[in-house]
């Protein structure tokens, strides 16, 4: 028993013989377990490198934000909300909306934007600071008070290649000098108004000007829009707000507010919970890898213990006492641990160095903590060594328990039995025996048969899942492009810094444009509003961009899926999201809290229950619309803040935005044709992950298959050498395999397909809900992602044995059939 | 149908020990012989086998089968020998423990494309005396009907030659005689049938005796005491 040396080399002749297979199985459990270690610290990452970021840049615990269109006084702002109890710092800001001109080397671009403009005074701002790292110029000084310089946002400049120095400008032609590009906590991702990320970094540029700047090039010389604090350690935040809430109502009734914590930032929750949901994904994907390769260690296992059932047999009739005989079966298990932890680590870091630096890049923040996750490391390891050990113990256990003379028996005293091939016995299968022969091999060892299945199925699971999950985001965001583009599909978007009376020339020049040649510009053009507010009803709250159309005559109006554009009285028309979410239907009530203008810079936010006339099919969920009736409301009849205009045949959408950035009151311009080049964008970047997606997938299901053709050709040796002492050619032999295999692959594809659609079901009714809030997804498996399962499951599995012909065609038949000197 | 094996060798180099299983066999079998090919174990009676039934090829020599040479044959065409000219019946049976009886030998008549292959099966296994266990699976079946299972598919395609491998060494006496009955009935069918074994009391049977020892024909010709009938043999 002592004598290692001899149970080493005879457990390395068993290795040799089954290298491969070994091999393949420690593969798999590599995979699993390098996800876990490389992907297991992601949340950790990122959590931490959040509350670094938002730390160090001193994001705020409150802000107030008055109502769309009002301003006030800077001075009587700070005076009324000065020493209030619990309030360490406070800064004033002026934001407001722009349209950006930017330009780097040949490339120019023009998108909508926003000009934050931040108190520089005494080394600010000082809450949600503007960092720039030394490579990307410089932040803004005191001394920049009042002149006409801007930090431009990190990504922005980033996706344009665009560097301190570049030509900027902004609304009115201004020019602004380009000193930095930097990062603030409320921009850590770009998240527009509609809720959703598609329109970010690269269509949306934030400037971080002097306030003073702002002021001056806005005509809104010492007033402001927002204000933002930081809590003193220890302060109670409701008395806090307590108190802002009385001193504002009281300073200045006729202005409305928001106060919003930190917690309701659209970005800072997005972040935090993203990363908890994340992780969710990554560490189930793990659990599935490592299950199809437990099974397949199971069965490998079971196997070898099996081909060794005379052996150990021998051994218990020698006298061996169980636990040496169990050494040897043992020790596959403990090789293919070893294989799969060490293959598992070395994958973990590659694919934790690959991850952490696709973090970096979709998520660009000041800060990062990225340090050694050694938790996930020894947890895989841990998971590493533990699956094949037990997958290996199990059939071992039974097998030493079995009688000696049982395990003793040889030839025909022990043939197995027919499984449940005797089921379709007596079934009048079409074609010959040798063509049922898959089906019945399939049926004849169910266990093995049910692990081979499962593992394959396991594989298909997590592609239908992931890939599942990209199709209902993709074929949601293609619906939301629909229903922008039904109608008048090209038209311009110009939003004003203001509400002006129709008649303003700031209006009516805008439809009289032309170009250089003389041509107009526009064929049509349209008045609306468009404004912030909020849907209430019981306990149910949802922030809204509502929209105010003529309807009988607008160049676009929302498609509806019920209800009516118009109706007697003012009324909304909701997302089939936002009307779900609420409860509501058409002809129900629900409250509206929004602007109402008090006076010319004044609005105060109100409520109004409103009727729901309509339902409309975008699937985003905050846009909503009402007639232009309803803006009586809003104190705003016979005024607008957008322009919608259908461009002339031939002009260009970049011609038309020069000729708009030098209007006045042009706060932005956008196009519709953006929005589905965004969406077109989005399409290409999932489509280029899901090609990493399916290469991982197909080498799971292919070493999955692949063992167990390899296994199974060990198996029934002697059976394929008896067909070939019978003359049924090697060609016959491996379609017979080829089929074997194609048979489990479709019950392993069927039950992929429908575990994937269930999980993808059960993830996003629940997660989906916390994260993606403002979207109806619809869950989608396109049908190009259930013939891809088809392809994977049935087609690569079935091809397998293919890799078998060569050791077929070398095999010594006589040695095989055991014909016996 | 004549088999004609003339000067053939067949070696087999283990490291550096080269192994002479066949040295320089000459021998000629003609169609309906009832020939036992005697010796003990190691002595290439195995081989010889295997080399008739182009599951292996010699090392030097030529084997001919009515003329054809087997060397010159393709692989493909020697599977198509083995479909079409010799059927084996192995010491351990060798039947597809997923088929039923019936369709074992069903399987073999599938591959000769035979009209009728089910009810010929079930004809074969009831001449054989199988015919109440046509669907028993081989695991149901004792060790003498599962030998006679794989007799029943060799005798299935009427192919002209008949190998049979040490066919009585798994089973017991009486099953063994009853068996070698089977095999003595073929050959008087007009099929040429060999039998390998170590167990001289079987040769008595034989209308001819090949003794193997180191590879080399040691005596060739009817067995030493004359043939005996079937009810004769102990063992």
């Amino acid at each position: 028993m002592k004598n290692w040396r001899l149970w080493l080399r005879w457990s390395w002749r068993d290795l040799r013989k089954r290298w491969l297979q070994v091999l393949a199985i420690g593969l798999i459990i590599a995979l699993g377990t390098g996800v876990f270690a490389g992907l297991g610290g992601q949340k950790t990452w990122r959590l931490n490198s959040y509350d670094l970021s938002y730390n160090r840049l001193h994001m705020y615990d409150l802000k107030l934000s008055l109502a769309e269109g009002s301003f006030v006084s800077q001075d009587k702002v700070l005076a009324t909300l000065e020493g209030i109890p619990g309030v360490a710092h406070l800064e004033t800001r002026l934001i407001v909306p722009t349209l950006v001109q930017a330009q780097h080397g040949e490339k120019q671009v023009v998108v909508r934007g926003r000009m934050v403009g931040v108190d520089v005074s005494d080394g600010g701002p000082h809450i949600n600071s503007v960092y720039v790292d030394e490579d990307s110029g410089r932040t803004l000084t005191n001394t920049d008070a009042g002149q006409a310089v801007a930090v431009v946002e990190y990504k922005f400049a980033r996706h344009y290649g665009l560097q301190p120095g570049d030509p900027l400008h902004v609304s009115g032609d201004v020019t602004l000098d380009f000193v930095g590009a930097g990062h603030s906590p409320e921009y850590f991702l770009i998240v527009p108004e509609t809720g959703t990320f598609l329109l970010g970094e690269a269509s949306f540029a934030v400037l971080f000007v002097p306030l003073e700047t702002v002021q001056r090039l806005t005509e809104h010389e010492g007033l402001v829009n927002d204000v933002v604090f930081l809590l003193a350690e220890g302060a109670d935040r409701e008395t806090v707000r307590a108190e802002i809430e009385q001193r504002m109502a009281a300073a200045l009734p006729a202005t409305g507010f928001k106060l919003l914590d930190k917690e309701d930032d659209p970005v800072y929750p997005a972040l935090y919970n993203d990363a908890e949901g994340d992780q969710w994904v990554w560490n189930m994907v793990a659990l599935l890898f490592l299950f199809g390769a437990a099974m397949g260690a199971f069965n490998l296992a079971g196997r070898i213990v099996e081909a060794q059932r005379r052996e150990i047999g021998i051994g218990m009739a020698l006298g061996l006492p169980r636990r040496w005989i169990a050494f040897r079966p043992m020790l596959i298990g403990v090789q293919i641990a070893l294989l799969g932890t060490i293959f598992g680590l070395l994958i973990g870091w590659l694919l934790s160095q690959f991850f952490a630096r696709t973090l970096r890049d979709l998520v660009p923040l000041p800060y990062w903590d990225l340090s050694f996750y050694l938790p996930g490391y020894v947890r895989a390891t841990a998971l590493g060594v533990t699956l094949p050990f037990l997958a290996t113990l199990i059939p071992v256990w039974r097998a030493v328990r079995v009688a000696p003379i049982d395990a003793i028996r040889s030839g025909y005293l022990v043939a197995k039995g027919g499984g449940l091939s005797r089921a379709i016995a007596h079934l009048p299968l079409p074609g010959k025996s040798f063509t049922q022969m898959p089906l019945r091999n399939v049926l004849r060892s169910p266990w093995r048969t049910a692990l081979t299945v499962l593992g394959i199925a396991i594989a298909i699971t997590v592609m239908t899942f992931i890939v599942g999950a990209m199709d209902s985001y993709t074929s949601t965001l293609q619906r939301a492009d629909d229903a922008y583009r039904y109608m008048s599909p090209d038209r311009i978007l110009v939003d004003l810094n203001f509400f002006y009376p129709l008649t303003n020339q700031e209006i009516t020049d805008l439809a009289q444009l032309t170009g250089a040649n003389g041509q107009p510009l526009f064929t049509a053009s349209e008045a609306a509003l468009r404004l912030g507010g909020t849907l209430i009803r019981g306990d149910q709250e949802i922030d809204t961009v509502l929209e105010l159309h003529d309807m009988d005559r607008a160049l676009w109006v929302p498609h509806l899926l019920e209800g009516a554009l118009t109706a007697e009285q003012p009324g909304l028309i909701l997302s089939e999201k936002a009307a779900a979410d609420l409860g509501v239907a058409v002809g129900d009530t629900v409250t509206l809290e929004h602007p109402r203008r008090e006076g010319l810079f004044s609005f105060r936010m109100v409520q109004t229950e409103l009727p729901v006339i309509g339902i409309h099919d975008n699937p985003i969920r905050p846009l909503t619309y009402m007639p232009l009736q309803g803006a009586a409301l809003m104190g705003l009849e016979g005024v607008a803040n957008q322009v919608i205009l259908a461009p002339a045949a031939g002009m260009t959408r970049e011609t038309i935005k020069e000729v708009l950035l030098a209007q006045p009151g042009v706060a932005s311009v956008s196009s519709i044709i953006e929005f589905s080049e965004a969406v077109e964008d989005l399409v290409a970047l999932i489509t280029q992950m899901l090609a990493v997606v399916q290469v991982v997938v197909v080498i799971l299901a292919f070493l999955i298959a692949f063992n167990t053709t390899s296994i199974s050709v060990d198996e029934r040796a002697r059976e394929i050498a008896t067909m070939f002492a019978f003359g049924l050619p090697m060609r016959t032999v491996t379609r017979m395999q080829m089929a074997e295999n194609a048979v489990m692959g479709v019950m392993g594809t069927l039950l992929g397909l429908a575990a994937g659609w269930g999980t993808l079901q059960s993830v996003f009714t629940t997660r989906a809900e916390q994260e993606l809030a403002d979207m109806r997804l619809a869950i989608t498996i396109e049908p190009g992602t259930i013939l891809l399962a088809a392809v994977l499951g049935v087609l690569v599995v079935g091809l397998t044995p293919l890799l078998s012909v060569r050791r077929m065609r070398r095999m010594d038949i006589p040695s095989t059939l055991r014909v016996m000197e | 149908m004549m088999i004609h094996l003339e000067h053939v060798s067949k070696h087999y180099q283990m490291g550096a020990v080269r192994v002479t299983a066949l040295d320089d066999v000459s021998l000629t079998i003609d169609q309906g012989e009832f020939v036992v090919v005697l010796g003990p174990s190691g002595s290439g009676k195995t081989t010889l086998l295997n080399i008739i039934g182009a599951l292996d090829t010699p090392s030097t020599g030529t084997v001919r089968i009515n003329g054809n040479d087997l060397l010159l044959h393709r692989a493909a065409d020697r599977f198509k020998f083995r479909r079409e000219t010799v059927s084996f019946i192995f010491q351990t049976f060798n039947l597809f423990p997923g088929l039923t009886a019936l369709e074992n030998v069903q399987f073999v008549l599938d591959m000769a494309n035979a009209p009728r292959n089910r009810e010929r099966a079930a004809e074969v296994l009831t001449s054989v005396g199988l015919g109440e266990r046509l669907h028993h699976f081989p695991h149901e079946l004792s060790g003498g009907e599962q030998q006679r299972v794989a007799i029943a598919r060799a005798l299935a395609t009427g192919n002209p030659v008949l190998l049979a491998d040490e066919p009585t060494g798994e089973l017991d006496f009486q099953t063994g005689i009853q068996i070698l009955g089977l095999l003595q009935a073929q050959a008087a069918a007009g099929k040429t049938v060999l039998v390998v074994t170590h167990n001289r009391e079987i040769s008595r049977i034989a209308d001819r005796v090949i003794e193997l020892s180191s590879g080399r024909i040691v005596r060739d010709g009817p067995p030493r005491d004359g043939k005996a009938a079937i009810s004769d043999l102990q063992w």
